[in-house]
């Protein structure tokens, strides 16, 4: 039978013809499909807007970086003469340097304060309700506002820490936190792990509420202490949440910029240049024009970047499975 | 075959066209001359929004010219310095920037990428002072109005310099030994040798040395120095470099100097705490000749005006920095040149000169005539005036000749981390030699 319905039907035609005619013809089993003439016609204004305000500065940065820009009207090729260049450049090596430091040291404050924070609201302290709002606030307010305002927090005449520090009898710890090359960067992830504390602390948090209360009662019935429950349990359990924590930590500190440009311009002395804040000055600050430098340095943060991705990618592809 | 019901007739339809067209065609061709002689809109961008007296001031100006010239009008908007120039950094590149813009001599690159208007022949360059216009020349063409110039000049507080028994010499210009003296003295009474901030500004913190090196090279050796073709291993300037550790290391600066901004380190010295010496542009005047309330200096303030010490054997003694500031220039894509150059021309006349050192009581490139200031502050113009009595002038600060590298060096090492006694003199020559010396 289906022989003979397949004899009946005509010979597909060699060519583009029949294939496009595929393309384009209707799907004929399933329901939810449609063509691609109207798929397209709806994902236009959205692919619109990501390529003009996403892909095209993607694609003309990494143009540009080939460049000397001088002018809208005029650039000079230059091959990979800023590429030579940015790794000899020792301004760009010291932000490397405090970006790397920033991103593979802060994330642990984020991730730890944010744990202990959600343990203590797991735990039933006082006032719970209140403090569960009170440390989620300030991931709402802008890096602007953080900025400026622990800047006067770490003022070295009236800032509340040195204010604190002398009326206790330590007044010789009083220091100039973000004017001092030693203090400044470490001030400033202190200033970024107080932001983002409180989203760390709602993840933990409901991490903590979803973890299978049998064990933790199985856990209590061998006697263990609270610490132990904390460290064998709790956190073996939390592992792929904290891992997923400090990723994402990890991406977004490879990238800051807002709190360091307000509180410090990445001085002094360099001691909190990370790669953004180098961008900007050397698009923006250095009396030049030229556009192709700086998106030389961007080109190379962005596959950097983009390795580390694949990078924890790679590391983190094998999950622990417990039985409960 | 008939038109539908609801279409025009087809008689309508011939008749109606061709006589739309028309109507259109007349439109397109009446639409620009209409434009010419309707009114036209200039965008102006100023800094100083938080200086009452040079803001009063251009708004004063862009007033009176819109009176006199209705088809001109103004859409003028003060911004703060550092917000207007990331503005106009990526507005000129996208044709997007305004018809006069705020800007100052060490941005000269937006002249030499053909950003800038050349103002030859909008303003009578004659109404300009030479030494003003040189600042702005390019390729031999001027391409800013030099509204504002200022010397670096030392104020102090005329009541803490006797509370700690030092009488200021008749000619108001002490020796190192007496200016070392005075600073051990203040900071031993608990009082702040000098004040100074570089939270917001990459220029402030250098001004004591800068000067200091002024003095003691002289204009050439100093010019060489700042372009690069003489090193800052040099003996004088190590010397001159030594002894500002010096004072650096006796305390002369606030810890808060690393944070301080430009507005607050004005406030530090004339309110809260108080400072002996505050080392600033003659453009102090803007913030501090305000009242109290809106962060100038107190009434009754005991303002004194010193000369900076002579080094020992300093080259030029009477050298002093003298440099345009606050410039207005012509976007070179602008659509409406000739009201901003009409607009620009309305300011740069004698007149205007004299008001503004009358208002702001501050130097301006535009000339002027002495003889008609009349201002309540006339004690202070005289003492600015005798402070610069047999000077010679070094046009110019160190920005306006470092940049790239260069540049941020300077803002990083001797502006911020030098004063504030996080680096020693060598490192800083060292670092200093490394980004200029490669540039020149």
């Amino acid at each position: 039978m289906s022989n003979s319905i397949s004899n009946a039907l005509p010979a597909p035609k060699p060519g583009w013809r029949p294939k496009l005619g595929a393309l384009l013809a209707p799907p004929e089993a399933d329901s939810r499909r449609t063509s691609w003439p109207t798929l397209m016609l709806f994902l236009a204004p959205a692919l619109l807007v990501y390529a003009a305000l996403t892909a095209y500065p993607v694609v003309r940065t990494f143009y540009n970086s080939f460049f000397i820009i001088n002018d809208i009207a005029s650039s000079d090729f230059v091959g990979l003469a800023h590429f030579a260049e940015v790794f000899r450049d020792a301004t760009f090596l010291a932000a490397v340097r405090n970006t790397a430091i920033w991103s593979t040291v802060a994330p642990f404050l984020d991730v730890i304060t944010g744990l202990l924070l959600a343990l203590c609201l797991y735990a039933g302290v006082p006032f719970a309700r209140f403090l569960r709002v009170a440390w989620f606030t300030p991931v709402l307010l802008s890096y602007v506002v953080v900025g400026i305002m622990w800047v006067w927090i770490y003022n070295y005449d009236w800032g509340v820490v040195n204010v604190a520090l002398r009326n206790v009898g330590l007044g010789h710890w009083a220091q100039a936190w973000i004017g001092d090359p030693r203090f400044a960067l470490a001030s400033l992830m202190v200033t970024h792990a107080w932001k983002w504390a409180g989203f760390n602390m709602v993840v933990c948090l409901a991490a903590l509420h979803s973890l299978p209360s049998e064990v933790l009662e199985a856990a209590e019935l061998d006697n263990c202490g609270w610490w132990e429950k904390l460290v064998h349990v709790i956190v073996p359990m939390l592992w792929p949440t904290l891992l997923n924590l400090y990723i994402l930590a990890f991406i977004g500190k490879m990238k800051v910029f807002d709190l360091v440009w307000i509180m410090t311009e990445g001085g002094p002395v360099w001691s909190t240049e990370t790669v953004s804040t180098y961008v900007y000055k050397r698009a923006f600050n250095w009396n030049t024009f030229d556009l192709g430098y700086p998106s030389a340095i961007a080109v190379v943060w962005f596959f950097v970047v983009v390795g580390f991705v694949v990078f924890f990618n790679v590391l983190f592809r094998r999950r622990e499975r417990l039985e409960y | 075959m008939p038109l539908p019901r609801f279409l025009p007739s087809a008689v309508l339809v011939q008749r109606f066209v061709p006589a739309l067209a028309s109507a259109l065609a007349c439109a397109a061709l009446a639409g620009p001359v209409l434009a010419q002689t309707s009114q036209q809109t200039i965008t102006m961008w100023s800094h100083w929004p938080d200086e009452q007296s040079k803001r009063g001031f251009v708004e004063e100006r862009v007033k009176k010219f819109e009176a006199a010239t209705p088809q001109c009008k103004v859409n003028l908007q003060f911004v703060q310095k550092s917000d207007l120039y990331a503005s106009v950094k990526t507005s000129v590149r996208t044709g997007q920037a305004p018809d006069i813009f705020w800007l100052e001599p060490d941005e000269i690159a937006f002249a030499r990428s053909g950003y800038l208007e050349p103002l030859d022949r909008y303003i009578n360059l004659n109404n300009l002072e030479d030494w003003a216009r040189q600042s702005w020349s390019h390729n031999g063409k001027v391409y800013g109005l030099p509204v504002e110039a200022y010397t670096v000049e030392l104020y102090y507080n005329k009541n803490l310099m006797k509370k700690v028994g030092v009488t200021p010499p008749p000619g108001m210009q002490m020796s190192q030994a007496q200016f070392t003296d005075l600073v051990k003295k203040s900071a031993a009474a608990g009082i702040t040798p000098v004040a100074s901030g570089v939270g917001d500004r990459p220029y402030p913190g250098a001004y004591l040395l800068q000067e200091m090196l002024l003095r003691k090279l002289g204009l050439d050796d100093y010019r060489a120095l700042l372009t690069g073709k003489l090193s800052f291993t040099d003996p004088r300037v190590i010397e001159t470099m030594n002894w500002i550790k010096e004072l650096v290391d006796a305390g002369a600066y606030p810890k808060s100097f690393s944070t301080l901004k430009l507005g607050e380190s004005h406030y530090y010295f004339h309110t809260n705490p108080g400072a002996m010496m505050f080392p600033i542009a003659s453009w102090y005047t803007g913030r501090a000749f305000v009242s109290a309330e809106k962060g100038g200096q107190p009434q009754g303030f005991p303002l004194g005006l010193m000369k900076y010490p002579a080094v020992d054997g300093a080259k030029c003694p009477e050298c002093k920095t003298l440099a345009v500031g606050g410039s207005y220039v012509m976007y070179s894509r602008s659509k409406n040149k000739e009201c901003a150059g009409k607009l620009l021309n309305s300011i740069a006349t004698v007149e205007n000169g004299n008001k503004w050192m009358e208002e702001v009581l501050l130097q301006t490139g535009v000339r002027t005539d002495p003889s008609r200031i009349q201002s309540i502050h006339a004690q202070y113009f005289k003492d600015l005036q005798d402070r610069s009595t047999g000077a010679k002038f070094f046009i110019g600060t160190p920005l306006h000749y470092m940049s790239g590298k260069c540049g941020d060096t300077f803002s990083q090492v001797l502006n911020r981390a030098f004063p504030a006694g996080l680096i020693s003199v060598k490192d800083a020559a060292g670092q200093m030699d490394a980004a200029c010396k490669a540039a020149s």
